[in-house]
């Protein structure tokens, strides 16, 4: 498991689509794969969450969810692409700030389970987690 | 001719980014300090920060060029081996992306307007290095957050991407640390 994060506009599906090149990929952007989809890239989970806490789904439901998918993609490429939106200022509407605290809570469990976390600022990555055997800064850095 | 240096510092409000990115400039030899700012002052408080700058920077040796738009027009200001700070790109953005908006008409708004100023910025960019011995510029890290002006946020993306890849070092300011980054 592979997480691609940074700012909006930051160049994050684009280091992926590079890294990706020509391998055969299911690109959920906006929702969650399927159960037979193999090798997926999650994008745009933020819209997804929205989309749910919309529907009056409440939190412990939506992260049990983003948890199973995790654990059904186990042993399989899974790259999530998240962007990061909290640190910013307190949003005047509710349902913003609610998903600021349920992604900020979310993405605090998928750093926790993936082996790789990348960080793109302005297009260029920087490896954040798993360092220890795969840190090559010369080659990490392009 | 081989172009100048060129450095990009970016980091949140009172970072310390701009603070670190004089004392970069002024560190390299340099016949002149050339200081390129786009603050346009809007109100009377605003006009008072921008005489404070310049009083502060006119002691400390500084030429000021104001340029909120255009920054062509500041090519004929710049000398051969001057040490140049843009100071920032967030606001140069807002000007231009804004321009127009009294009339109702801002350039956001109009097709192709924001790209041809920005083909002309890059020209622009490429020129001042040509000419200076050195470039540094400073910008403001607001991406992080919810998109609120997705036109802003995103030129603001393509902008940041495109200068750091065309710098030779990059560096993101947290606290009064510059954290390099390329």
């Amino acid at each position: 498991m592979h997480i691609v994060f940074g700012g909006a506009f930051n160049g994050k599906r684009q280091y992926v689509k590079e890294m990706l090149s020509s391998k055969e990929t299911v690109w959920c952007e906006g929702k969650l794969p399927d159960a037979a989809d193999q090798s997926v890239v999650i994008a745009g989970l933020e819209q997804w969450v929205k989309m749910q806490l919309e529907r009056q789904m409440d939190e412990e439901t939506i992260q049990q969810l983003v948890k199973k998918t995790v654990q059904s993609k186990k042993g399989q490429q899974q790259i999530w692409i998240l962007t990061d939106m909290n640190r910013g200022i307190v949003p005047v509407d509710a349902i913003e700030r609610k998903l600021r605290d349920v992604i900020g809570r979310i993405y605090q469990d998928l750093f926790k389970e993936a082996e790789l976390v990348t960080r793109i600022w302005y297009g260029i990555p920087q490896l954040i987690k798993g360092a220890d055997e795969n840190e090559h800064l010369y080659q990490n850095r392009r | 001719m081989a172009e100048g240096k060129m450095i990009f510092i970016s980091g949140g409000v009172r970072s310390g980014k701009s603070a670190y990115a004089e004392r970069r400039l002024l560190n390299i030899p340099a016949p002149r300090y050339v200081y390129l700012a786009s603050g346009q002052a809007r109100d009377p408080e605003m006009e008072e920060r921008i005489l404070r700058h310049q009083k502060d920077r006119q002691n400390g040796g500084w030429t000021t060029v104001e340029q909120p738009l255009q920054m062509e027009h500041a090519l004929l200001k710049i000398k051969a081996g001057d040490a140049v700070l843009w100071d920032c790109v967030t606001t140069w953005l807002a000007n231009e992306l804004y321009e127009g908006w009294q009339e109702g008409k801002p350039c956001t708004e109009e097709k192709g307007c924001m790209e041809a100023k920005w083909r002309k910025m890059q020209d622009t960019m490429h020129r001042i290095r040509e000419v200076a011995g050195i470039l540094v510029i400073v910008s403001n890290e607001v991406l992080d957050d919810f998109v609120r002006d997705e036109s802003y946020q995103k030129w603001l993306g393509e902008i940041h991407r495109w200068i750091v890849a065309e710098s030779d070092e990059a560096f993101e300011m947290e606290n009064g640390v510059a954290y390099k980054r390329k």
